[in-house]
Order: C-alpha cells, then sequence, then structure tokens
C-alpha cells in the first residue's frame, strides 16, 4: 500500500477531458506514434521511466459487465496516466516541467482546468489533485532503476562476447584487452545497493504494514469471539 | 493504438465492483482492506506470476477532479478495481500464468466484483480480464522489452561483474585471468535460471 517499490514510484493520475475533445486527443497520440521517436526523444532523454502509459477511457467505455451493474453517466471521458518512474514524486514532476513542457502540455492540453507545466506550482497542484494512491505496487526489480537494467542489457551481451573472444589471446594482449573492456563499459558498471528514499519509504510501508496486519488479527479475533 | 511496445505489453483493466456490503463493510472497502495487505516485494502474488515487470492494484472510488461553476459535476455510479500491469510476451499467456500461479490470491481480491462469480477456471479468467479491458492508447517502453528471467539475470551479471572488477584492479595479469576464468564459470552467462535475482528481491 504504498506508491513506492523499491527504486521504482507508481503513478496514477486520473483527468476528465471533453468527449469530442478525448477524440482529438486520441489523434494526437497517434500522430506521436507514429512519428516516433521524435516526439518521445524528450522522454528517452529523462531516462528516469521504466514504463508509462496514457488510456483515453471515453464516457461511454467504462466496462459494465452485468445488467445488475448500473450504467455510468458521465459528461466528460477520461485520461489514465500511469508511469513507472526512478525517484521521488518532486523529482519526477520537476523534470517533466523543466525537460518537456510543450511535451505535457501536447498530452493534457484540451484536460479539464489544465493549467499547464508552467509555471510548476500550478502543475504540482494539479497533479496532486487528480492523482489516485495505489493500494499495492509491484516492482519485479526494486534494487534497480531503469538505468541499470538498461545498461546491464549491454554490460551481458559484452561480456559474453568478451569472453569468448578474449580465451585465445596471450597474456599481454588479454592485459590490453581487459583494460579496453573496463574502458568502453565503464558508463554500464555500478553497485545497485538500496537508495536513500527506497530505505525511508520501506520501514514506512513495513510499519503500516505491520499495523495493519495487526488491525486485521484483531478483527478476526473479535469476529471468532 | 496499442498494448504492445515491442515485446512488452501494457494492461489496464477496469473492473466494477458489486454495489453492496457485508457486515456494514462495502465489498470495496474490503476489497481495497484484501489488497493492502498483499505482500509486498518478492511475498507479492505478483513475484510469482511470470514475467511481471510492474504491477498494481488500486480502487477507483470515484472521479475526483477539481469541479467549479464552469464544469460539469461527474460521479460514477460503480467503484473500480483498477489492475495494471507491464509485463513481457502476450495476454492470454500471461493471464493463463497468472491463474496458474496465484489463483487463490485472485479469487480472494476479486471476489466482489461484477460477473467474477461465473470465473471457475483460466479459460474464464481470460474471457473476464479481457472485458474489463481498456485499450491503451499511448505506450512508452524506457526499459527493454527482454524477458524477465533476462532482465534479473544481466541484472545479476551487472552487480557480480561489477565486484569482480573492484576487487581484481591492479592485479598481476595471470591472476586476473584465472580469477575471471573462474568467475565466468561461477557466473554460468548462458544459464538465465541461475544464478541470477529473484523476482522481487530487496537484497543484494
Amino acid at each position: 500500500m504504498s506508491n513506492v517499490a523499491g527504486k521504482a514510484y507508481g503513478m496514477n493520475v486520473m483527468t476528465p477531458l471533453r468527449w469530442w475533445t478525448a477524440i482529438w486527443q486520441k489523434v494526437i497520440f497517434w500522430v506521436v506514434v507514429k512519428t516516433f521517436p521524435y516526439f518521445l526523444k524528450g522522454l528517452l532523454t529523462l531516462s528516469l521511466i521504466h514504463y508509462a502509459r496514457w488510456t483515453i477511457i471515453n464516457r461511454w467505455s467504462f466496462p459494465r459487465l452485468d445488467k445488475s451493474q448500473p450504467k455510468e453517466k458521465l459528461t466528460y471521458s477520461y485520461m489514465l496516466f500511469e508511469s513507472n518512474f526512478n525517484g521521488s514524486w518532486d523529482q519526477y514532476i520537476d523534470s517533466f516541467s523543466f525537460a518537456i513542457p510543450s511535451g505535457l502540455d501536447m498530452f493534457w492540453r484540451w484536460n479539464i482546468k489544465y493549467p499547464k507545466s508552467i509555471p510548476l506550482h500550478d502543475f504540482y497542484h494539479y497533479i496532486r489533485f487528480n492523482q489516485v494512491e495505489c493500494d499495492h505496487y509491484y516492482n519485479a526489480y526494486p534494487l534497480a532503476s531503469a538505468n541499470d537494467v538498461k545498461s546491464a542489457q549491454a554490460l551481458y551481451a559484452d561480456l559474453a562476447a568478451f569472453a569468448d573472444s578474449s580465451e585465445a589471446l596471450s597474456d599481454d594482449a588479454f592485459a590490453a584487452a581487459w583494460q579496453q573492456f573496463l574502458a568502453d563499459n565503464q558508463h554500464s558498471l555500478g553497485s545497485m545497493g538500496t537508495s536513500p528514499l527506497m530505505s525511508t519509504s520501506n520501514q514506512l510501508v513495513q510499519e503500516h504494514h505491520h499495523d495493519d496486519l495487526q488491525l486485521a488479527a484483531r478483527q478476526t479475533q473479535q469476529e471468532e469471539a | 493504438m496499442a498494448n504492445k511496445f515491442g515485446n512488452s505489453y501494457g494492461l489496464t483493466t477496469l473492473c466494477p465492483l458489486i454495489n453492496g456490503h457485508q457486515q456494514h463493510t462495502s465489498f470495496d472497502k474490503i476489497t481495497r482492506h484484501r489488497i493492502q495487505l498483499l505482500e509486498e516485494n518478492s511475498g507479492s502474488p505478483f513475484a510469482r506470476i511470470p514475467d511481471t515487470y510492474f504491477a498494481r492494484l488500486f480502487i477507483l472510488n470515484d472521479v475526483f477532479f477539481e469541479q467549479g461553476n464552469n464544469v460539469a459535476r461527474d460521479h460514477l455510479q460503480s467503484k473500480y478495481l483498477v489492475f495494471t500491469s507491464n509485463f513481457h510476451g502476450d495476454l492470454e499467456p500471461y493471464l493463463q500464468g497468472m491463474w496458474n500461479n496465484a489463483e487463490a490470491d485472485v479469487r480472494h481480491i476479486w471476489q466482489y466484483a461484477v460477473a467474477f462469480d461465473k470465473v471457475q477456471n483460466a479459460a474464464d479468467f481470460i474471457r473476464y480480464i479481457k472485458r474489463c479491458q481498456l485499450t491503451t492508447t499511448l505506450f512508452f517502453n524506457g526499459s527493454t522489452d527482454d524477458s524477465l528471467q533476462q532482465q534479473l539475470k544481466s541484472l545479476y551479471v551487472k552487480q557480480a561483474f561489477t565486484e569482480f572488477a573492484l576487487q581484481h584492479q591492479g592485479k598481476p595479469v595471470a591472476e586476473l585471468r584465472a580469477a575471471f576464468k573462474t568467475f565466468m564459470q561461477q557466473l554460468q552467462i548462458d544459464n538465465i535460471e541461475t544464478p541470477s535475482w529473484q523476482p522481487g528481491q530487496t537484497q543484494l
């Protein structure tokens, strides 16, 4: 029951937009996909996102699975934004706002009451107000950042190739190749310990989880009594 | 308008909950409490579901936004269990793996969802989730789309090799070479199953 799982933060933001602008928004996203990577270059440059997605839910598209379920009667369509990123909430919003303000405005421009990404204070308020907290958030590699995952992939391939290619070398040639290999892959090296944010957050999660488990145990005892 | 980006899949679902209660507690509150009590990290049910990169669960009680005199007031008629996942591969095998590896958790979490009482097996579960699924409008992958096992093995290799390189700085070449050979044998770089990191692992 936390938005933090290791080095990742899980954000959910649900914002309304008029049904006809929702259609235009879909066209914009379609253009972004077709012209990728130009428009998403800023996101790649930020390099702190594992995965992110925007889902436009038309006002008539909320799942209705049974006649017993009341029909939704909504004025607006909605956009659900979800992100898995490294760092704190503030760092993420700051990075987005400073690095790709025009990109943000393009993605949210038709959302009701969207204040634009600059000035920052109004943008902070908008995201905070429309954010929905995670009740359970899972990350398969809490110790790793998105850059760790990418650099690990590169190092894995290079190390396998180096092990094969260096086997038949003389000692002198091996020493030179080793130095070259380390120099070429220095950006992929680094230990992945826990981060201060991760430790603090994890401690809070454990405390809350402990409290919840105790509460659940007391409720069970009361029900049994 | 795609749920896939390379080999990675972005699943978004809104699962309506039954409007009702049990012993003065509404079904959405019971469901939220159950979700909040799930174990974290390697103890999470998602750690048992193959190829899950990230997953989350939350309850959407209503649509909350800054209303005012110049905008309409919207309220949802149902509360929704929102389940989203980022994983490697295709949807049906993933949901099959979810059912096979975490059936008890799935039944516990979705117990009060509309029409979930008709879900009896993996095929039903796949059909049910597809009915709740929303198509992703824009999916961005800032990581890799390798299988989770490959990602975890690569992270294990990165950590182990970094430590090896640090420990062997300035060593004579013969010693370095012998140690590297032993290291690579222990690393078993072509065996992606072991040694490796475990899903949700929080300690080195």
